[in-house]
């Protein structure tokens, strides 16, 4: 109330309450005044008094009475806590104003009127009629926020209702565009910037935004805007995302902008940042932020004109630093020792069942031992079987390891020299030259694969993967091919290169080439050009498709042609369609299978909705005899579910449904579902799940179990999966197969000793590296045939999971790239989008000093204000440089 | 001449002139020079891909300064080891039974549980293996008795040589062709057994067969192995007239009654009983008491828990759910004579030292400072070793038979036959038997399970899983 309001003198009051005795909803009124205040009641009549008064002939009292009504309306709606007393009081006289209004001529009190019939509206008009808008379009132009927050939502929302209709009747919108300009502005300057970004989205004019923002909101404006991307159809996200570049460009956040360039796919961003940016520091940490995502940048000198520094640039991005920041870790959290498959088994938990200490070599455990070491000791440099004897030089003994391996399993061995070496080219390459020199053809195939492992993520200027690896292509063993093959595939993956893929696509080509050899080599074409929807290589792959026999068309093996296929669309949604309209005239043997993998890879990362339903519409159906699509559609839906963490969850769920309802062969792949969900993310109750699946009757089921058991806690040292694989290890004791499995999923528990991760999603899990998917996702699909391809003499396609390796750590450096420890807290992430203020980003944190570890959903900040990391996503590396606000207290 | 700087492992040399009108091998003697590895096994990266030695150094255009990359070791190259190793996975089944570590399963032919679990027990026991080993044939292949001992020696061998479970028809056959109780039919399928049955029926035969092949020395087998000699007083309270007997039993039975908790009890027990006959003295049949005591110990004893008894109402054999603990390791010693404890005083004694010695050594390796300790502790046992050799002395005439081996009345438990279930003819037998290696293994008809020895001491009943029904002890014996 406002006791001194010059238009509410007391006399006023006075006459209305004599007044007003003669109206007609007397009775109702007397009732209800029983229950209201004196204060209230005095309001009520006043507010009564005016609407006659609105309704005198004399211009002069209706002008009066409209401005002490207005004068009212507004001191009221300021609050936002109940409906405002004044609109509650006009309520009944809102159909007497609208009556009284369209007799009115037009004249500026008729706006004034209508300006308060928009406001009325806000509680009186029907749902659907708008009326709120029709007034507030017909009245005075005035400032829209004077009539408080809630009016302008209201408008707002009327307004995204009104924008639809007109849009399907082609009618004219300007009108609707200056209050949407309005809204905007003071949406904007009220710390509403949902509400703002909504508004824009609604009337398709996200452009307004970019004259709105400043620097105080533009950080929680982008933040809205880009994880609501996530939700919005095509093309839309891609446009709101265009809009959050466009900010952060303005207010000069280029990493941030770097991240939206990333997710984009959008290398031109990525240029334009590069010269927009002035800063050394920004652009090295540039560098860093690509390394990670792994994709193939060459600077030239339009980007950076020094040439040492792009050599130093370059060299960020090839990642020929990341063994050293890897072993700068390790050695900070004293991990250097190599460790042993025992040291995994821990065997002496279990009493009485463990394995009765066989005297003689099992080839199986023995390569189940190769896979764990290599693992587990992935990136180290040193191991325990393949490394020491060459250390210690005795020449006989050299090698021991490797001939404990039987057959095929010696090119997983040889090859393991690689994973141990993971990303040290030089000294990788050292140790695995004399392998070359064997006369065993399967030694030297897992030498050339081991290469192409070294080289995995890495570029090098020499290209030593290439120069090795292209004389064995043409080798007539195809045991040495596939080697080569898959070597180019790991260490090219991502890079779209150029030589590779003439090497390679000959191959598929070549009639005289068995099975193995051109599958193998169709996986590697795609991993190398993943998601570049390269005509001439799925061209390459249809015809090698269409060109086998009929009985070729059911090996296990066949299914990495539409893999590869498919890998070639990661991500690219409708640029899959001429392909897969291709493959709709397949043999009936494939074609449903290539149709599932191309959709699943095409809408990997997307979120998309309508396509899981689309393959969970392909899982209710019963099965043709001889179909195998449904296994694909499975893994389908974790791919394009685990985009984002409530789409997750649901598929968390639909999968559960799936085990109850689904066939014997959804079944089997629903664990690796589960397992790509969380991958690296130990969620319990797909722990729970898993552990159950893992004593399934159906060995196939529990050994999918099991592998994704080691899949979801894969890098994280989980104790409680750790200990449920040591007893499956008991369990299983007699079954070698399913104990291979449970050696394998331990190995990958540990894997790097806890210090990898598997996890396609960085960058606060808003980046998804195709290279990761693509291999884990390739893995995944070789475990849908567990029994002809991993236990029996493919089992290297383990080795794929090198693609998605990459240390979780948080390493700060200093300006000199040197490594530099400051306190940091970690802590679990807290979502805080659409918040107001600035809210904590992270809970329940411990303070460590870096390098640091990050867990599944933690995040990082630093706790010293010394330094101002140049990114604000601090994962990987991150360069500090020194805040010059900071003073030493002490 | 361009100057390249070459990468090779983890060093650099930076400034290598190229002579390019000479082939690229000359350029690989000079890598020669400097990192000592032959050209031959040099592999030098350009431009993704690898320079051969009669390359045309124009054609590579290489450029003043330019980064090359060599791989290559000096190293030893990698040969494979002249014998390489072997898998299980290639072994014949023979070989892959003594790499798992104990022998296969028995297949169940229909309730034949209570064979299969005996078979396991008896199995477990090497002499009475090597016994059969040795048992030929002697031309009476007509005698059922024979028959059976060959067909058990066969069981045992192929028990031996597989991993998969065994099918032990052959034997069954026979077993049934010579005690047709056993092949008894209820609806049509052959009826559940009582498995001590079997294992005394099983025990007597093999005696007898054994015996009879090898009557040159006249000794049995069996009985050396599993015989107990009894000596009982029985005396008449009435009359009090006194009589002494012996006898050679196959199992000292262990009787189950409200105050047995414990097998030393029950064995007390079974020793006593209670019987009439007709005496002199009065003239009438009258309560004599028998009390045996063991006169000789074998080398494994046989103890039988007994847990079933005819039950009139219900017309079956029930069972006494009764829990009776048993230990590991069993000491009969209050069981025996006086006579037999004269004999056992130095062997046991002479077991104590070295258990004892086994204490002390572990102790002075703990404390190395508590020297006094040590040094009374072996005068300890030097004054008693001493003291045992005098006794061994005396005791040598005794046992003339075996001059080496004593028993010391110490029993290590070695297999338990158990029974689940509430009366002897149904149910389910299992035989946990411990291997040669130390592990337990449970071997429930064809699948054989690795089971804890803490486990194998619950089968002590008192409810309604397996209880131990025949438990078989292995003498501790020692070396004189």
């Amino acid at each position: 109330m406002a006791p001194a309001d010059p238009n509410n003198p007391t006399q006023q009051r006075d006459e209305a309450s004599l007044k007003v005795p003669s109206k007609d909803p007397k009775k109702k009124d007397d009732k209800k005044d029983e229950d209201l205040s004196d204060e209230d009641l005095a309001l009520k009549q006043q507010l009564e008094l005016y609407v006659g008064r609105v309704q005198d002939s004399d211009p002069g009292v209706q002008k009066l009475a409209l401005e002490s009504m207005r004068q009212e309306i507004r001191t009221s709606t300021s609050s936002m806590t109940s409906v405002p007393k004044p609109l509650k009081f006009l309520r009944p006289h809102y159909g007497t104003l609208k009556t009284f209004y369209e007799t009115m001529k037009d004249s500026d009190l008729k706006k004034y009127l209508a300006d308060i019939l928009s406001v009325l509206a806000l509680t009186m008009s029907a749902e659907g009629e708008r009326e709120s808008l029709k007034y507030r379009l017909l009245g005075s132009e005035g400032d829209i926020g004077s009539w408080g927050h809630e009016y302008v939502r209201n408008l707002a929302g009327e307004i995204a209702q009104e924008y639809a209709k007109r849009q399907g009747e082609d009618a004219p919108i300007d009108d609707l565009m200056d209050l949407v300009q309005q809204i905007v502005a003071f949406h904007m300057k009220h710390n509403a910037e949902p509400e703002a970004v909504d508004l824009l989205m609604e009337v398709e004019d996200l452009d307004l935004l970019i004259e709105h923002v400043d620097s105080t909101n533009f950080k929680r404006t982008c933040l809205y805007l880009t994880s609501s991307a996530k939700y919005l159809p095509g093309p839309d996200d891609i446009l709101v995302l265009d809009i959050a570049y466009m900010i952060y460009l303005k207010f000069e956040e280029y990493p941030r902008a770097l991240q939206i360039a990333l997710f984009l796919d959008n290398l031109g961003y990525v240029r334009q940042l590069f010269t927009t940016c002035d800063d050394v520091l920004q652009k090295r940490q540039f560098c860093y932020i690509l390394a990670r995502h792994g994709v193939a940048f060459v600077l030239d000198v339009d980007i950076v004109a020094d040439d040492s520094e792009r050599e130093l640039m370059q060299d960020i991005i090839n990642n020929m630093k990341l063994t050293e920041g890897y072993l700068t870790l390790a050695r900070d959290i004293e991990v250097m020792e190599p460790k042993s498959p025992e040291d995994i088994y821990k065997a002496h938990l279990l009493d009485g069942r463990a394995s009765a200490g066989a005297s003689v070599d099992s080839a199986r455990q023995n390569l189940a031992a190769t896979f764990v070491n290599a693992y587990v000791n992935a990136g180290f440099g040193q191991d325990k079987l393949m490394t020491v004897p060459s250390e210690a030089s005795s020449g006989a003994s050299s090698g021991n390891w490797l001939f404990k391996n039987k057959e095929h399993g010696k090119i997983s061995a040889a090859a393991s020299l690689g994973m141990i070496l993971l990303w040290d080219v030089d000294s990788g390459l050292a140790l695995i030259d004399k392998y070359f020199h064997s006369n065993d053809n399967h030694v030297i195939a897992g030498a050339l694969l081991g290469v192409g492992i070294v080289n995995s993520g890495i570029k090098n200027d020499c290209d030593p993967a290439l120069a090795l690896l292209g004389d064995y292509l043409d080798r007539e063993d195809p045991l040495i091919r596939i080697g080569a093959i898959m070597g180019l595939g790991v260490a090219y993956a991502g890079t779209q290169n150029e030589v590779v893929r003439h090497k390679l696509t000959p191959i598929l080509g070549d009639a005289k080439a068995p099975l193995d050899v051109i599958a193998f080599t169709a996986i590697s074409l795609g991993l190398v050009y993943v998601g570049s929807c390269n005509e001439d290589i799925a061209q390459a792959i249809i015809f090698a498709l269409m060109e086998r026999s009929e009985s070729e068309l059911g090996e296990p093996l066949m299914r990495f042609l539409p893999l590869g296929l498919g890998l070639l669309y990661l991500g690219k949604q409708e640029n899959v369609e001429a392909t897969a309209e291709v493959s709709k005239t397949f043999n009936e043997k494939i074609k449903k299978y290539c149709d599932m993998t191309l959709l699943s890879c095409a809408y990997a990362g997307t979120g998309n909705v309508l396509k899981v339903q689309n393959l969970l519409g392909h899982c209710a159906q019963h099965l043709d005899k001889g179909e195998n699509h449904q296994g694909p559609a499975v893994l389908g839906i974790a791919m394009v579910a685990m985009a984002e963490e409530l789409g997750l969850e649901m598929a968390i769920r639909s999968l559960e449904h799936l085990l109850q309802y689904g066939e014997q062969n959804i079944r089997r792949a629903v664990p690796l579902a589960l397992g790509l969900l969380c991958v690296s993310n130990p969620k319990i109750n797909v722990m729970d799940t898993l552990s159950r699946l893992s004593h399934d009757q159906d060995t196939e089921v529990a050994m999918a179990a099991i592998i994704s058991l080691g899949l979801i806690g894969a890098g994280t040292n989980n104790a409680r999966i750790a200990g449920m694989l040591r007893n499956l290890s008991s369990y299983y004791y007699k079954d070698a197969s399913l104990l291979f499995c449970v050696r394998i999923a331990q190995g990958l528990v540990h894997l790097g000793k806890g210090l990898l991760t598997l996890n396609p999603y960085h960058s606060d899990r808003f980046l998804l590296s195709p290279m990761a998917l693509a291999g884990i996702v390739t893995l995944l699909h070789a475990c849908l045939d567990m029994k002809a391809i991993i236990l029996g003499k493919y089992h290297y396609v383990l080795y794929f999971l090198v693609l998605a390796m990459q240390p979780r750590m948080l390493m700060t450096v200093d300006e000199n790239l040197k490594p530099l420890s400051v306190p940091a807290r970690v802590g679990q992430a807290v979502d805080v989008v659409g918040q107001a203020g600035r809210p904590k980003t992270i809970t329940g944190f411990q303070t460590h000093s870096t390098p640091v570890l990050l867990a599944a959903g933690d995040r990082a900040e630093l706790a010293s204000e010394k330094y101002i990391p140049v990114s604000p996503i601090l994962e990987g590396f991150v360069i500090l440089k020194d805040n010059p606000e900071y003073r030493d207290d002490h | 001449m361009p100057t390249v700087s070459v990468k090779w492992q983890k060093e650099l040399f930076p400034a290598v002139e190229i002579d390019t009108s000479l082939p690229p091998y000359v350029f690989k003697c000079q890598l020669y020079d400097l990192t000592g590895v032959p050209p031959e096994r040099q592999k030098i990266m350009v431009k993704g891909g690898l320079l051969k030695d009669d390359a045309d150094w124009s054609t590579l255009g290489v450029k003043e300064g330019q980064k090359l990359m060599m791989m290559g070791t000096a190293d030893e190259i990698v040969k494979a080891p002249e014998k390489g190793p072997v898998f299980v996975e290639d072994l014949p089944e023979q070989e892959q039974a003594v790499a798992v570590g104990y022998s296969a399963g028995l297949i169940n032919l229909g309730n034949t549980c209570y064979m299969n679990s005996t078979v396991q027990c008896l199995h477990s026991v090497p002499e009475l293996k090597s016994a059969l080993v040795e048992y030929q044939n002697s031309g009476r292949s007509s005698d059922l008795d024979h028959l059976l001992a060959m067909a058990t020696r066969d069981l045992f061998s192929e028990l031996d040589k597989n991993v998969k479970p065994v099918n032990p028809m052959q034997f069954w056959m026979v077993l049934r062709k010579k005690y047709p109780q056993f092949g008894q039919l209820h609806n049509g399928s052959f009826m559940q057994q009582d498995a001590e049955e079997c294992w005394t029926q099983l025990l007597y035969t093999l005696s007898q067969s054994l015996k009879s092949s090898v009557s040159r020395e006249n000794h049995d087998k069996v009985k050396e192995l599993f015989g107990i000699e009894l000596v009982s007083r029985v005396h008449c309270q009435e009359s009090g007239e006194e009589s002494s007997e012996s006898e050679s039993i196959y199992a000292l039975k262990c009787h189950i009654s409200q105050e047995v908790n414990h097998l030393h009890e029950g064995l007390k027990n079974g020793l006593k009983s209670e019987l009439e006959k007709a005496s002199l003295a009065l003239g009438r049949s009258a309560i004599y008491l028998k009390e045996s005591r063991i006169n000789g110990l074998p080398r494994y004893l046989t103890i039988q828990f007994v847990r079933f008894f005819w039950k009139r109402e219900s017309n079956q054999k029930a069972k006494i759910l009764r829990k009776v603990d048993y230990p590991l390791e069993l000491d009969v010693y209050d069981l025996c004579s006086d006579d037999l404890k004269q004999k056992l005083v130095a062997p046991r004694q002479f077991l104590r030292d070295e258990e004892g010695k086994k204490v002390g050594l572990k102790s002075s390796k703990k404390s190395s400072d508590s020297k006094d300790n040590d040094v009374t502790m072996t005068d300890a046992a030097g004054s008693s070793s001493s003291t045992g050799e005098s006794s061994a002395s005396t005791s040598q005439e005794g046992v003339p038979s075996d001059k080496e081996t004593h028993l010391t009345g110490v029993y290590d438990l070695v297999a338990v036959l158990t029974h689940k279930g509430r009366s002897a003819d149904s149910g389910h037998y299992v035989a946990w038997v411990k291997q040669e290696s130390g592990k337990w293994i449970q071997y429930d008809d064809d699948n054989p399970i690795p089971q804890r020895e803490e486990d194998i001491t619950r089968l002590s009943g008192g409810g309604d899983w397996h209880m131990a029904y025949i438990c078989m002890y292995k003498a501790r014996a020692i070396q004189m």
